[in-house]
């Protein structure tokens, strides 16, 4: 029985002309921000992958000069592109391209990819994943809205009623013949998907892809599920048909334009974001504090006297020039963590929040999974600075201890390439899946209440719906 | 006759509880949206006066730093002396570039969110000066904000829609219409003064609460009065196409529920997918190379530079005889004077790839700036973001400045730099003033996206009327 609605359900949305012209062109749309995604990840994932490779050269190619130098001059970290970003682009375009790893600093990722760009930026990138959260749900809208107003409209309701069809039965008939209708569509651009996936270049840079894309392409769909529920039941409880699109239309409004910036708003009011300058002028105040570093000095100083039972340092087989160097670092390290440690507790808090809100809004979840899964988001950025600044202090820590180790007090040292290779290149490895679905267990809670919700909602509201 | 139209018009509208309840979302909205608005420029205000004040505190410590070690009461390290200009100018004595926000900066938030506002200024290279951005929760960046352009843009034309999809066509289901014609009436009266009483029930709401949230918000509107008339416009105009989309579509005669189909199919159509189309079209037909280029550029002409630092030089003295007047002998070996040389020929050899940027830029926007024609919200956008000075136009005009003070200040160091001068007094280093960009220049902008809004709209109408006379009314 069930199935037999469903083709019917099918049948009566594809030969509606209406239908037709909507899926070609969401069809288009998705397809078409799939392949420009894809050709936008090529050039820069091609670009950014060059400019590692060179800017290891240059490091490995400095020539002979002291290992301080070598660490002033330092390397690049550029941040890489991930393949699921061709789906979802997040904040890319609104996160720094490249940090410049040298001594003393960490600095922040500069270059943001949307100062470049105009502003109709700023109305949204047309993205796959822009397509999917907020395109297909008002397809979606406007293929179910009807489904029961229409057939009561048409007083069919009554005939299959009285045929004792079980309403349980003609909801999820109906939903299964929305879902083949949707599926004309997702086919195609989900086979698109897969080809753009495959016919990148290999980058080990985000771990378990296909794991990640099959788990986006799930979540998707149980996105799509929700908005099914939601349209049935509304169809189901409305007086007629216009209102049942009025409301729908409100809500995908709501859902899919005000919520995220309305939530965004409220989470940065909340939680307040510093200006730059405050910021900068803070942790330089801090870095320019003595009296910590003089204890520090002063530690390793007695700790080495006593290690190697000198009177004075000087007579230490160790170069404190090297020491004092590192123990500045490690100063620093910590008046960094500090502070970029604060500033983007502020930023994860104020992501928490966004995700909460989801309550109201299936799209801040979705928003959520969406990026985390395609590597695109703040956590993953937050990921990668992270490894960046451990890459830095490592390589510190190599020219630090090199000199402590090697340089003679009063003679002018120079380390060459055995020395540039100790420090190892710089590989990132993106966080596992598991810490993805860790990391936003909220918006999985949220999305799993939606849907089962939703649900709960299609079917009591078939149940009791108006016959008249 | 109009007046007793528009009256009866009046009383029909105010019986209806939906228009109520959109006008209350509308009137919320506004009312967030500009006290949204208000608080970001509060923001930039409260960090401007933050950077102000750092300025003056450090010039003060290093000033004092001069004077106790003029007097010989204080060491001070080579590093860290405030009176070696080249010291000076690269690390210890940057002014900021300020640009502060417009009067009515709080309509419009824009790109003033993205852009940075304020620059610390030294002798390194411009782009090195320019990197620097304001801070921003990337994710607040892409979800954007909910301000009263967002509002205008968005919500506005939706409204509108919404109460004005079933125009004629209501009074048709009901079979009214025939009944109000049969009064000596003529149909396009009739429906010219249901838009009317419209859109001055939507422009007094607007002009009322947007008043009423900017002065609680304590925005000085005697400040930008101009403005605000130029914004008041705007938004009539912007109405004004969509109360003439909404009567063409009314005018075809066909039933409410095909009427608000076909009008939400062109709000999204112009509002949603157009706009993210003409970007995806502009930045794939003329994409910015990822900056990642321009870094790796510079590394390379620097490494290659300062591996001939003195030859540099001495062609720097070539064309700049006038600072070699003071020793150039000695200055061979200094490695303050060979880093100015050695800077000027990184920036003479990567200005293609900077140029590249700009040029791509240039680009994108040209073909933005012919699309946007098609899409009144892009114009929109345009026009509102010039109004409160958060667009592109005012940030372009003021790095322009910046870049014109990058001259000036290393104008002033320099030289001193190439004198081996010992800087006394701090007070003299130039500093930024802000020159707004003429406003006539501002107008002009908006009157050409404003004109782009007028002429489709006043051209619906026409078709509009038009069309009514093959309306039938029963």
């Amino acid at each position: 029985m069930i199935r037999r609605i469903a083709r019917k359900e099918l049948l009566d949305t594809t030969r509606d002309g209406r239908f037709r012209v909507l899926a070609i062109l969401v069809l288009a749309i998705s397809v078409t921000s799939l392949l420009a995604g894809w050709k936008h990840y090529r050039d820069v994932q091609a670009q950014h992958e060059q400019a590692q490779r060179a800017t290891r050269a240059q490091w490995l190619g400095q020539g002979s000069k002291n290992p301080h130098s070598a660490a002033h001059y330092g390397v690049y970290a550029f941040k890489p592109k991930n393949r699921l970003s061709m789906v979802d682009t997040g904040i890319d375009p609104y996160v720094g391209v490249a940090a410049w790893l040298e001594a003393h600093k960490q600095n922040e990722f500069k270059y943001r990819p949307a100062q470049d760009r105009t502003a109709v930026q700023r109305f949204g990138e047309l993205t796959a994943a822009e397509g999917f959260l907020v395109l297909l749900p008002l397809f979606i809208v406007l293929v179910t809205f009807s489904t029961f107003s229409g057939e009561r409209e048409q007083g069919t309701l009554r005939q299959l009623l009285s045929l004792g069809v079980r309403t349980r039965d003609l909801a999820l008939g109906k939903a299964l013949g929305v879902a083949a209708a949707l599926a004309l569509v997702l086919v195609p651009a989900t086979i698109a998907g897969i080809v753009c996936l495959s016919l990148t270049p290999e980058y080990g840079s985000l771990a378990g892809d296909t794991a990640r894309a099959a788990l986006l392409g799930t979540i998707y769909l149980a996105y799509f599920a929700t908005f099914i529920a939601i349209s049935l039941g509304v169809s189901a409880r409305a007086r007629s048909s216009r209102l049942a699109l009025v409301v729908l239309l409100s809500f995908w409004f709501a859902n899919s334009l005000i919520v995220s910036r309305a939530a965004s708003d409220l989470a940065a009011t909340l939680y307040p974001t510093p200006s730059a300058v405050e910021f900068q002028s803070a942790m330089e105040k801090d870095l320019a504090d003595p009296s910590d570093v003089e204890q520090r000095f002063e530690r390793r100083r007695q700790e080495l006297m006593q290690r190697y039972n000198a009177a004075s340092i000087d007579a230490v087989p160790i170069n404190f020039a090297g020491i004092s160097l590192q123990e500045g670092e490690e100063h620093g390290n910590e008046v960094f963590d500090r502070h970029y440690g604060r500033l983007f507790e502020i930023y994860d808090r104020q992501n928490h929040a966004y995700q909460i809100a989801g309550i109201i809004a299936p799209l801040l979840p979705m928003r959520a999974l969406s990026m985390g899964l395609a590597g695109t988001d703040f956590a993953h950025h937050r990921s990668f600075v992270h490894a960046a600044e451990e890459y830095r202090r490592s390589i510190q820590r190599v020219m630090n201890y090199d000199i402590a180790e090697r340089a003679k007090p009063g003679v002018v040292y120079t380390a060459g390439p055995e020395l540039w290779e100790k420090v190892p290149d710089f590989q990132y490895e993106a966080p596992a899946t598991g810490w993805v679905l860790e990391h936003y267990r909220w918006s999985l809670l949220l999305m799993a209440a939606w849907l089962a919700g939703s649900a709960w909602f299609a079917f009591s509201s078939a149940s009791h719906a108006r016959v008249d | 006759m109009f007046r007793r139209i528009l009256a009866h018009e009046w009383r029909m509208l105010t019986s209806d509880a939906t228009v109520w309840t959109l006008i209350a979302i509308f009137a919320l909205s506004i009312g967030y949206g500009t006290l949204n608005g208000a608080r970001w420029t509060r923001f930039q205000h409260d960090a401007i006066s933050q950077a102000e004040r750092e300025e003056r505190d450090r010039l003060a410590a290093h000033q004092a730093t001069i004077v106790a070690a003029n007097t010989g009461t204080s060491k001070v390290s080579p590093f860290l002396d405030p009176r070696n200009p080249e010291v000076a100018g690269r690390r210890l004595a940057g002014r900021y570039a300020v640009m502060p926000p417009a009067p009515l900066a709080a309509l419009s938030i824009g790109q003033s969110d993205l852009l940075p506002y304020y620059f610390k200024m030294t002798t390194d290279a411009k782009e090195t000066v320019t990197a620097g951005a304001e801070l921003e929760n990337p994710q607040r960046l892409l979800a954007g904000r909910f301000d009263l352009a967002f509002v205008i843009i968005y919500l506005y034309p939706l409204l509108i829609l919404a109460i004005s999809y079933n125009l004629l066509s209501a009074e048709k289901e009901q079979g009214t219409l025939a009944l109000v014609l049969s009064q000596p009436v003529a149909l396009r009266t009739l429906a010219l003064a249901k838009v009317t009483l419209r859109l001055l029930l939507f422009l007094a709401t607007i002009g009322a609460l947007a008043t009423i949230a900017l002065l609680a918000a304590g925005v000085d509107l005697g400040n930008g009065g101009v403005r605000f008339a130029l914004w008041f416009a705007a938004v009539a105009v912007y109405g004004l196409f969509w109360f003439g989309l909404a009567s063409a579509v009314a005018s075809l005669g066909r039933p409410s529920a095909t009427n608000a189909m076909t009008l939400a199919a062109i709000w999204l159509a112009l509002v949603v997918l157009l706009p993210s189309m003409f970007n995806l079209l502009a930045t794939t037909v003329y994409p910015v190379p990822s900056r990642v280029e321009m870094v790796q550029a510079v590394r390379e002409a620097s490494d290659e530079a300062n591996g001939q630092g003195s030859v540099l030089l001495s062609k720097y003295y070539e064309d700049h005889p006038e600072l070699a007047a003071g020793g150039a002998e000695q200055a061979m070996n200094d490695f303050n004077v060979i880093r100015v040389a050695v800077n000027a020929e990184v920036e003479r050899r990567v200005r293609p790839v900077m140029d590249q940027y700009g040029r791509q830029l240039v680009a994108q926007q040209s073909v933005i700036d012919r699309l946007r024609f098609l899409s009144p919200a892009v114009l929109m956008q345009d026009a509102l973001n010039d109004i409160s000075g958060t667009g592109a136009g005012r940030h372009r005009h003021f790095m322009a400045q910046v870049s014109a003070y990058h001259e000036t200040w290393r104008g002033y160091f320099v030289p001193l730099i190439f004198r081996k001068a010992q800087l006394s007094t701090l007070a003299d280093i130039p500093r930024f003033r802000f020159q707004d960009e003429p406003f006539d220049r501002t107008i002009a902008r908006v009157a050409t996206a404003l004109g782009g809004v007028l002429l489709p709209g006043v051209a619906l109408f026409v078709f509009g009327l038009r069309a009514l006379r093959r309306y039938k009314v029963a």
